[in-house]
C-alpha cells in the first residue's frame, strides 16, 4: 500500500520498527498499561495562536478553565501530620492545602472573611494549630471552622457557623493531592477515565518521594511551554547529544478521553535518523540517562549479537535495585529504560519511568501570559525501610540561570532541560511576529499538542 | 560587650528533631536539632513578637505557627512575608553533655 493511500493519521515512520515491536523484543516484559494504543486522529487543521500571544486569552483561561479542572496542589508528603498545610496559587486564586485529620485533606481559599488578607503567605508550607490572620487575628480551627473573632460584641452580624473557610474540592490519587474549585466538576476518576486511572494506579507514585524540586521562571505562555515536552520530534535537531540513542521519529502517541496523553519514547536503540551510521557498540557508548555517574565502572563492551537496548536495561535493573534496596526483577525492561511521559490536564506531567522518575508542572505567572513557572520533581522510590524522607525544599532558579545551576539537578539532564527551554521565547517572540495565525502539528507525532489544545478550547470556549 | 557561653539544658532534652524554648539573661532563645546539628535562635518572631516554639522545622527552617513567616535557623533570614527582618541567631556549643548558648 502506498503512503498516500493511508487514511490520515496513519501514517508512521517509514521502514523503522514500532515502539511496541521494540518492546516485545526486551527480556522483561512489559505490563498491559505499555503495550496497549490509544491514537486516534483529530484533525489537521491549524491550531490558532491568540491562545499563545493575547493577554484577554489568558484572562479566559482563569475565568473558564483553572476554575474548573482538577489541578495537582501538592503531595501528600508535603502534609504528613494534622496541621500542616501547603499554600498553591494559580493566578490571582490560592489555597491552603492542609491535613484535617490523618484521612482528610481540605483546600480552604487563602483570605481572610474579614478584610481579605492572605491568611499564610503563597509559596510557603508549614504546620499551624489555627489559622490566624495578621491583621485583626481573626482565626479559624485547622477543620476550617471559626475560632475567634476580636471585639465580637461589634459584629451581632457574623454568626460564626456561616464563617467557615470556603474551600474547593480535594481528592486524593497517588500521593498527590489534587484540587478543583467547580463544585460541578467530574470526580478526579471520572475527569482521567478508567483507562487512564488504571495506568496511574498501577505505577504505585504513592510509593516515591521527592528526592528534589527545582524551579524556573520560563520567558513563554505556559502552553506554549508545556507543548515543548509532549513530543520526541524535536529531539534530533533540539537534543543532539542524545539523539543517537533514542527511538525518537518511532515513539508512540496516545490520547486518553478529554484529560490525558502520553508518548512512550524508547531508550537504547538508534535513532531512524541515525540508522546505518551507528553500530549497537556506538548506541550503548554514547547512552547518557539520568544521574550517568552510577554507570561509571560498568562493563560496556557489547558480546556479539547482545543488544545496547538489553544491556542498558539489565544495567538499570542492577543499578537501580542496589541504589533503592528494592526487587526489580520483575519490573520490564521498558519501565526501567524508556520515557513515558503523560500530561495530566491542564499542567501536570507524570513520567512513571524508573530512570527518568520525573513530575513536571506548569503555572501561569500572574498577570503576564508571555512568562510561566515549571517545577521539577524528581520522584525516588521510598526506601525498603518504609522510613520516608522529607521532601526536598524547592530550588529557585531565576530566568536567566541554567538548570545545571541547581545544586541538585543532574549536569546532563540539566543540559537537556536547558535546551528544551531556551528556544521558548523565540518561539514566543516568533509567534507574536508572525504572518501566519495558526501552528502547522504533524498528525501523529504532534497528536498530544493538538489533544491537550482541543481540551483547552472545550474549557475556553463553554 | 562579650556574649558568654552560658549552660541552656542537658543534651539530651533536644534530641534529633526536637526543640527547646528557655530564656537566657532573659532574652527568650529556642533551640533546635535538625540535620544532625544544633542551632540557637531567637523564639520571637520578627513579624509580630509571637513564639516560634511551635513552629514546625524542615529543611533548615523554621515556619511560625501562627502567620507562617519563615526563617532560616542558620542565619536567621527571613524567607518569606510577613516577616521582612531576620531573627537573632546565637552560638551554640556542647560541653559534658551541656548545651551552652551565647546570648
Amino acid at each position: 500500500m502506498s503512503e498516500q493511500a493511508l487514511e490520515k493519521g496513519q501514517a508512521r515512520c517509514p521502514g523503522e520498527p514500532s515502539t511496541q515491536e521494540i518492546i516485545a523484543r526486551d527480556r522483561v516484559k512489559a505490563p498491559q498499561w505499555v503495550t496497549s494504543e490509544s491514537y486516534q486522529f483529530m484533525g489537521d487543521e491549524d491550531v490558532t495562536i491568540d491562545r499563545y500571544i493575547d493577554p484577554a486569552y489568558a484572562e479566559k483561561e482563569y475565568d473558564r478553565l483553572w476554575t474548573r479542572t482538577w489541578q495537582f496542589a501538592c503531595r501528600e508528603e508535603h502534609i504528613p501530620e494534622v496541621g500542616d498545610y501547603y499554600v498553591y496559587d494559580i493566578g490571582k486564586h490560592s489555597f491552603i492545602v492542609t491535613r484535617t485529620a490523618e484521612d482528610q485533606v481540605k483546600a480552604y481559599y487563602n483570605a481572610c472573611m474579614h478584610r481579605g488578607t492572605k491568611l499564610r503567605p503563597s509559596g510557603t508550607e508549614g504546620s499551624a494549630t489555627v489559622f490566624r490572620c495578621p491583621f485583626h487575628g481573626w482565626t479559624w480551627n485547622v477543620d476550617g471552622t471559626m475560632k475567634e473573632v476580636l471585639c465580637d460584641w461589634d459584629f451581632p452580624h457574623v454568626n460564626k457557623s456561616e464563617f467557615s473557610l470556603p474551600e474547593a474540592r480535594v481528592e486524593l490519587l497517588a500521593g498527590f493531592v489534587f484540587i478543583n474549585m467547580d463544585k460541578d466538576a467530574p470526580s478526579l476518576a471520572e475527569y482521567f477515565g478508567p483507562e487512564a486511572m488504571s495506568h496511574i494506579e498501577q505505577w504505585g507514585l504513592e510509593d516515591r518521594y521527592i528526592v528534589a524540586h527545582v524551579s524556573k521562571i520560563i520567558p513563554a505562555n505556559w502552553k506554549l511551554t508545556m507543548e515543548a515536552f509532549m513530543e520526541a520530534y524535536h529531539v534530533l535537531e533540539t537534543h543532539p547529544q542524545v539523539s543517537v540513542s533514542n527511538a525518537d521519529a518511532n515513539s508512540q502517541y496516545d490520547t486518553y478521553g478529554d484529560h490525558v496523553n502520553r508518548f512512550i519514547s524508547s531508550l537504547g536503540v538508534v535513532s531512524p535518523h541515525h540508522r546505518g551510521r551507528y553500530s549497537e557498540q556506538d548506541v550503548l557508548d554514547q547512552f547518557t540517562v539520568g544521574d550517568a555517574s552510577v554507570l561509571e565502572g560498568a562493563d560496556r563492551t557489547l558480546k556479539e549479537g547482545e543488544t545496547a537496548r538489553q544491556r542498558m536495561a539489565d544495567m538499570m535493573r542492577d543499578m537501580f535495585s542496589k541504589a533503592a534496596d528494592a526487587d526489580l526483577s520483575k519490573v520490564s525492561d521498558a519501565e526501567l529504560l524508556d520515557c513515558f511521559s503523560y500530561t495530566v490536564f491542564p499542567n501536570t506531567f507524570l513520567f512513571p519511568g524508573i530512570s527518568l522518575p520525573m513530575v513536571y508542572r506548569f503555572r501561569p505567572v500572574a498577570d503576564d501570559h508571555r512568562k510561566c513557572y515549571y517545577e521539577v520533581f524528581f520522584m525516588h522510590p521510598v526506601p525498603a525501610n518504609g522510613e520516608r524522607p522529607e521532601p526536598a525544599c524547592e530550588e529557585h532558579l531565576t530566568e536567566h540561570q541554567s538548570f545545571c545551576e541547581a545544586p541538585s539537578m543532574n549536569d546532563g539532564f540539566g543540559a537537556i532541560l536547558d535546551q528544551d527551554t531556551e528556544n521558548l521565547l523565540l518561539q514566543q517572540q516568533g509567534l507574536e511576529a508572525s504572518a501566519k495565525p495558526g501552528i502547522t502539528l504533524g498528525n501523529y507525532q504532534e497528536i498530544r499538542i493538538r489533544h491537550f489544545e482541543q481540551t483547552v478550547d472545550k474549557y475556553v470556549n463553554s | 560587650m562579650t556574649k558568654e557561653f552560658q549552660r541552656f539544658c542537658a543534651v539530651d532534652a533536644v534530641p534529633a528533631n526536637g526543640k527547646k524554648a528557655g530564656r537566657v539573661n532573659g532574652t527568650p532563645v529556642l533551640v533546635v536539632n535538625t540535620k544532625g546539628k544544633l542551632f540557637a535562635v531567637s523564639a520571637v518572631c520578627s513579624h509580630q513578637e509571637k513564639f516560634l516554639t511551635a513552629g514546625r522545622v524542615r529543611n533548615c527552617r523554621i515556619t511560625c505557627p501562627l502567620h507562617g513567616a519563615q526563617f532560616n535557623l542558620e542565619t536567621g533570614e527571613a524567607m518569606c512575608l510577613p516577616a521582612t527582618k531576620p531573627i537573632a541567631t546565637y552560638e551554640v556549643r556542647v560541653v559534658d553533655d551541656w548545651i551552652e548558648v551565647a546570648v
